[in-house]
Order: structure tokens, then C-alpha cells, then sequence
């Protein structure tokens, strides 16, 4: 089953746990599957329309889905999701 | 409580110095103590990729983020925060660092004045990124 590795500040809705295993084939899927088992994730992760938060960047193995097939990308059962935190910011 | 070793910070005021007039950006990377405290053994320094003016901008590059988790990992270690620096400006935390942060995470704030280090504060935002507070900093007499 795919491995998901949580960040930090999302971990107290995952049971603190730092790496979770969902089922699925693609990103979506797997995503979907993570949220039913830890519904408090879902508000952190998507949008109210569905889609992936612009603060939310994943990685499937070493690459980045935007430059895949986003949230369509193919995950195998020994592959790694990495939910990366996009940090930006400015004096004004 | 953050608690920023001499070696690491070297890294941030160099990084800071070396990218001024413009803001610097990087990762730390430390423990968590079981008071909660933390411990930033390692800063990563960064690109800054915000595609713009970089005097009062900044952006991580999510590869960037993804190496340091990476390298978290295999150190036994945790990504503790963000630093960044605001090139002859205060060591706030804007309404522009809060908007694009995350919670939990440290943001320390490196006031950089003609080149030099002026000083330095860390903050956390909260749960809905609405309010931030600041963080006790323990770092090295610079
Ligand atoms: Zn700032």
C-alpha cells in the first residue's frame, strides 16, 4: 500500500502519526482514502471545491506532481507520498 | 522556546548577508525536546523563488522543502521552521509571512540593516493563520 508522509503541523489530525499507509492507484485516490480515515485532515489539504489547497505540495517518490499528471498521477503499491508545505512570505 | 546552535546560525546570517538587498529564505531543521522546546541543529539555505522583487519577497522552492524534509528523515531530525530575512526592515512577522505560512512550524525573522545583522525574533502562526505570536529565541550573541 502507498506510504504517506505527513508534515508536522498536520500530524495531530493524523493520530501524530508521522507516516500513514492508504490505498488507491492514483494521488487522488490515495489522498481520498488517507481523508475518509482522518476526516480532520480534509479541510487541510483540499479546498472547498475539491481540489488540492495551493498551500499543498505533493511528491510522489522524488517528483513533483505538478509536473506529472497532478492529482491523476499513477502511484504504485511501494511508492512514497511526500505532502510537502508551500512557505512563502515578504517584509510587505 | 527556540534554541538556535552557533553552527546554524552562522548559516542563517551568512545566507542573510549574502542575499542583501534582497530577502533570504531556508529551512531548520532540529529536535523537539520533551518540554516542547526545540533545537535547530542544522539550517538549510535556499533559493529564494519568488518570481518578482525579492527586496521584500520571498518563496521556498518545494524541492527545496522536499530535500530538507528528506534530509530531516534520514538525521533522526524534524523540520522545525523557516527563516528569512527583511533587508533593512524589522524583524516582524507581516501580514505577508502570515498569510503564506503554515502553524506549528518556527519562523524566525532575521533583520538584515546596510549588509550587516541588526536582530533577530521567531513566531508562530496559528491554527487559521490569523494571528501569529511570538516565540522565545535563544540564539548566539552575534
Ligand atoms: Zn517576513
Amino acid at each position: 500500500m502507498p506510504q504517506i508522509l505527513i508534515p508536522a503541523p498536520l500530524r495531530q489530525y493524523a493520530a501524530g502519526q508521522s507516516s500513514v499507509e492508504a490505498p488507491g492507484a492514483t494521488v487522488a485516490e490515495v489522498l481520498t482514502a488517507l481523508t475518509s480515515k482522518y476526516p480532520d485532515l480534509r479541510k487541510h489539504l483540499f479546498n472547498d471545491q475539491g481540489a488540492l489547497r495551493s498551500f499543498v505540495n505533493v511528491y510522489v517518490a522524488d517528483e513533483d506532481i505538478r509536473y506529472l499528471q497532478k492529482e491523476q498521477t499513477a502511484v504504485s503499491a511501494n511508492e512514497t507520498l511526500t505532502i510537502v508545505p508551500s512557505i512563502a512570505g515578504g517584509a510587505r | 522556546m527556540i534554541e538556535i546552535l552557533p553552527a546554524p546560525w552562522e548559516v542563517i546570517l551568512g545566507h542573510a548577508r549574502a542575499c542583501y538587498p534582497r530577502e533570504c529564505c531556508g529551512i531548520l531543521l532540529g529536535e523537539v525536546g520533551a518540554d516542547g522546546g526545540r533545537r535547530v541543529t542544522i539550517a538549510v539555505a535556499c533559493v529564494n523563488a519568488y518570481d518578482g522583487d525579492q527586496a521584500d519577497r520571498f518563496e521556498l522552492a518545494p524541492a527545496d522543502q522536499f530535500e530538507a524534509q528528506r534530509l530531516a528523515r534520514r538525521e533522526g531530525l524534524e523540520v522545525l521552521g523557516f527563516f528569512h530575512s527583511h533587508p533593512d526592515c524589522d524583524a516582524y512577522f507581516s501580514a505577508t509571512d502570515l498569510a503564506h505560512s503554515w502553524p506549528w512550524y518556527s519562523n524566525l525573522v532575521v533583520c538584515v540593516r546596510q549588509g550587516e545583522f541588526d536582530h533577530a525574533r521567531a513566531f508562530r502562526a496559528n491554527e487559521t493563520q490569523t494571528e501569529s505570536t511570538p516565540e522565545e529565541l535563544i540564539c548566539p550573541k552575534s
